[in-house]
């Protein structure tokens, strides 16, 4: 998510510094007693390092098509051709460095109608902007369940650093995400990559264009052959046309076997502000 | 009457010539020294003055006050320090009361590595004295020192600080502690008070952040009263029955703040030192940065109160300093009103005098995306400055400055060695409210009335520091 939302907080101390540092340390140490897996085509997104400001919330419906995909059951999972999914992801923000968001995710498709898939919950921390630091960091993580209907890995586990910088008209974000499986066939696989990448370019204040990369690498002890590994890339547009509304277009292309080839991908959010005062 | 034939309601008589127009340089190599300084530095316009520097008096008087300019390591509360430049070794610098109409002469030494320059907010005064390099004020060179005359008009509570630019540096210009109160005496408001209070409000360690609306903008980490974090100064002590006459400064870069006192109100007696049509009271104040307020609250509501920002986050951050009723005490409470709610015109004459002006000068607030990573780039008229084709003023003729704020920001728009007076506000009349800075709201029109009086290069510009250094600037010449 590349949210442009000002936090306009001042709840800065040593304090503060030392539990963002503490979050970053305990994510990552966690990460090294489990494992994950990559998702559906659910929540297709590069994430951005600003978190939803405290007292707001940003409520966002992902809408994804696949024209052209995955036809057949792989281990009892649902095929993706011409599925529609929607996702609805619920974000709350906790302070200037900190946010709560929940997902909830459905599919669509002939023959199985609309189907309740899974729900994730993901916590993100941030280094806070007053800090300085010359690029954006953030650290997020990602728990949830789908059903087996949707996808074999039942429970999965996502941790995601996100580094990203802004430099005049240009935005540059990278998400070298790390997945591991709790329950279903790849649990043993250990801990998979799956990196996301984003380059954009301001033509107005209005419209952003530019390019989003996502991969899936398989085990990061054994990287699948390019054959099996999922890539995509999805020349995408975002509408800044109001502080209150972000908008993200895109039609993605897999040119691998392992990756449905053509998706269609659509976000609209929408700010929602909580006792806000107005600067 | 003033002696080219113009009344000012309200304050005193401006002519032009009028008062001293010495300035001594005390270093013999100023203006080399100057030259140098001037190629290093960071403006994206050259400081250089374009009148050369007076020539230097040889019986040079003795200052009645010395200004040094530093880098200080300040306190604003318990392990909360900063490293600054402020005047004095203080924040805010002392404050200078000073009789309207007597010369006074100030020694500035500055101890930066870097030119500076002192403005005389709110001063009827010569530009060579008036600390704007773009009107013609030479800069003080690094490590140098000055010696300048001038005779303080008008009346009222107006302030001195940098006029030195910041552009990226987010330590230098107004963003840094170099300000303080100018008092200039007799005091213009005729309101009888027992006790006298400064406030000036300041916001610290600046960084960037992303704006609502995709552009960057400047977010503090830390605000101050008079210097000092809120819960961390010593309490203004105050006795039921006392009439305190507040006099409030907003020497921020760029934050507009919201001050209110709970269980007491404030009468507004002078904005920008100038005596108001109305004497309102209110239960809020607003300033915009520059602004300055002077009210009189009557200390009727005995108790330990916060007389500070109104906006929870601003609080939290520090701004606000605690007011104590002799006698009482326990935890102090905090302002709690929610509307944020100030129009100029509740201080105007109750029937705006209708005028009819001279000349017609429109002023066209616009900005220039340069990207979502980057400051906006303004404009007056459709020039940034120092591209600017100059404002034509003529003496003794009343111009009516149209600010057509056509930008999503609001902007406190600040005219030099001036002031106006304000005729409409979103189309609606008003009159007796004179300013040196007004508050011109997004998408909004203010007309100001301002008299021709006291010739010589005038600097109008925006007084967010992020937006004068990205060209918010031009000049008013006289014909």
């Amino acid at each position: 998510m590349h949210d442009r939302y000002a936090p306009k907080t001042f709840n800065s101390d040593e304090g503060a510094r030392l539990k963002v540092i503490l979050i970053l340390l305990a994510c990552a140490l966690a990460l090294s007693a489990v494992q994950a897996r990559a998702q559906g085509n659910y929540e297709i997104q590069v994430y951005g390092a600003d978190t939803v400001e405290p007292r707001s919330t940003m409520v966002e419906l992902h809408s994804n098509f696949t024209a052209d995909g995955q036809r057949n059951y792989i281990d009892g999972a649902a095929p993706t051709y011409h599925a529609e999914h929607e996702t609805v992801e619920i974000t709350q923000g906790i302070n200037d460095w900190a946010e709560v968001g929940f997902y909830i995710f459905t599919s669509e498709q002939s023959g199985l109608g609309v189907q309740w898939v899974g729900d994730h919950i993901r916590p993100r921390v941030r280094v806070p902007e007053k800090w300085r630091w010359p690029v954006g960091v953030s650290l997020s993580t990602e728990i949830g369940y789908q059903r087996a209907k949707f996808s074999p890995d039942t429970w999965t586990w996502e941790i995601r650093p996100i580094i990203d910088k802004t430099a005049g008209r240009w935005y540059f974000a990278v998400n070298p995400a790390l997945e591991r499986t709790w329950h279903g066939p790849d649990v043993n696989l250990g801990i998979g990559f799956s990196p996301a990448a984003k380059i954009s370019y301001d033509f107005t204040k209005q419209i952003t264009g530019g390019f989003e990369y996502y991969a899936d690498y398989g085990s990061i002890t054994n990287i699948a052959s390019l054959h099996n590994q999922q890539q995509q890339l999805f020349p995408a547009i975002d509408l800044n046309v109001s502080p209150k509304w972000e908008i993200n277009f895109g039609v993605g292309i897999g040119p691998t076997a392992a990756t449905d080839h053509w998706i269609v991908k659509g976000i609209i959010g929408r700010h929602f502000n909580w006792g806000h005062n107005p600067r | 009457m003033s002696e080219s034939g113009v009344t000012l309601r309200h304050h005193s008589t401006l002519s032009a010539g009028q008062g001293s127009r010495r300035r001594f340089l005390r270093d013999a190599g100023f203006a080399a020294a100057a030259l140098v300084a001037n190629s290093a530095s960071p403006r994206i316009w050259p400081q250089a003055p374009s009148a050369s520097p007076p020539t230097p008096n040889p019986a040079s008087p003795t200052p009645d006050y010395t200004i040094e300019i530093a880098e200080i390591e300040w306190e604003l509360a318990p392990k909360k320090h900063i490293r600054t430049t402020a005047y004095g070794g203080q924040i805010p610098g002392r404050v200078l009361h000073l009789a309207e109409g007597k010369p006074v002469t100030m020694e500035i030494l500055n101890k930066l590595d870097r030119p500076e320059i002192v403005h005389w907010h709110g001063q009827w005064i010569p530009t060579d004295v008036d600390g704007s390099m773009e009107e013609g004020s030479p800069m003080i060179p690094a490590g140098g020192s000055t010696l300048i005359q001038f005779t303080p008009r008008p009346a009222g509570l107006h302030w001195y600080h940098t006029h030195a630019m910041a552009n990226r540096d987010l330590k230098r210009g107004l963003y840094s502690g170099q300000f303080g109160v100018l008092d200039v005496l007799p005091r213009v408001n005729p309101a009888p008070w027992d006790q006298e209070q400064f406030i000036v409000l300041h916001d610290w360690n600046p960084y960037y952040s992303a704006s609502g609306d995709g552009s960057l903008m400047v977010n503090y980490v830390y605000s101050s009263v008079n210097g000092r974090m809120l819960g961390h100064d010593q309490p203004i002590q105050v006795s039921q029955g006392r009439r305190v006459l507040i006099q409030i400064v907003n020497a921020s870069a760029t934050e507009v703040h919201w001050l209110a006192l709970p269980g007491h109100r404030f009468k507004v007696l002078a904005l920008d030192g100038a005596p108001v049509a109305t004497q309102a009271s209110v239960e809020t104040l607003r300033l915009g940065p520059a602004e300055r307020i002077t009210a009189l609250v009557e200390m009727n509501s005995p108790g330990v109160w916060v007389l500070g920002e109104i906006r929870k986050d601003f609080r939290d951050a520090g701004m606000g300093t605690v007011v104590e009723y002799e006698g009482r005490s326990g935890k102090p409470q905090e302002p709690d009103q929610s509307k944020l709610e100030w129009d100029y015109r509740t201080f105007g004459d109750p029937s705006p005098i209708v005028r009819q002006p001279d000349v017609t000068v429109p002023l066209v607030f616009t900005s220039r995306f340069r990207g979502h990573g980057a400051l906006d780039q303004w404009m007056i008229n459709g020039r940034s400055y120092p591209d600017v084709e100059p404002v034509l003023l003529r003496e003794g003729l009343r111009h009516r400055l149209v600010f057509e704020n056509h930008s999503t920001d609001d902007h406190p728009v600040h005219l030099h060695r001036h002031n106006f007076e304000l005729v409409s506000i979103r189309g609606v009349a008003s009159s007796g409210v004179h300013k040196d800075v007004v508050m011109v709201e997004a998408g909004t029109t203010v007309e100001a009335d301002l008299v021709a009086a006291n010739p010589g290069n005038t600097l109008f510009h925006c007084h967010q520091q992020d937006h004068m250094d990205a060209g918010f600037m031009t000049l008013f010449k006289y014909a």
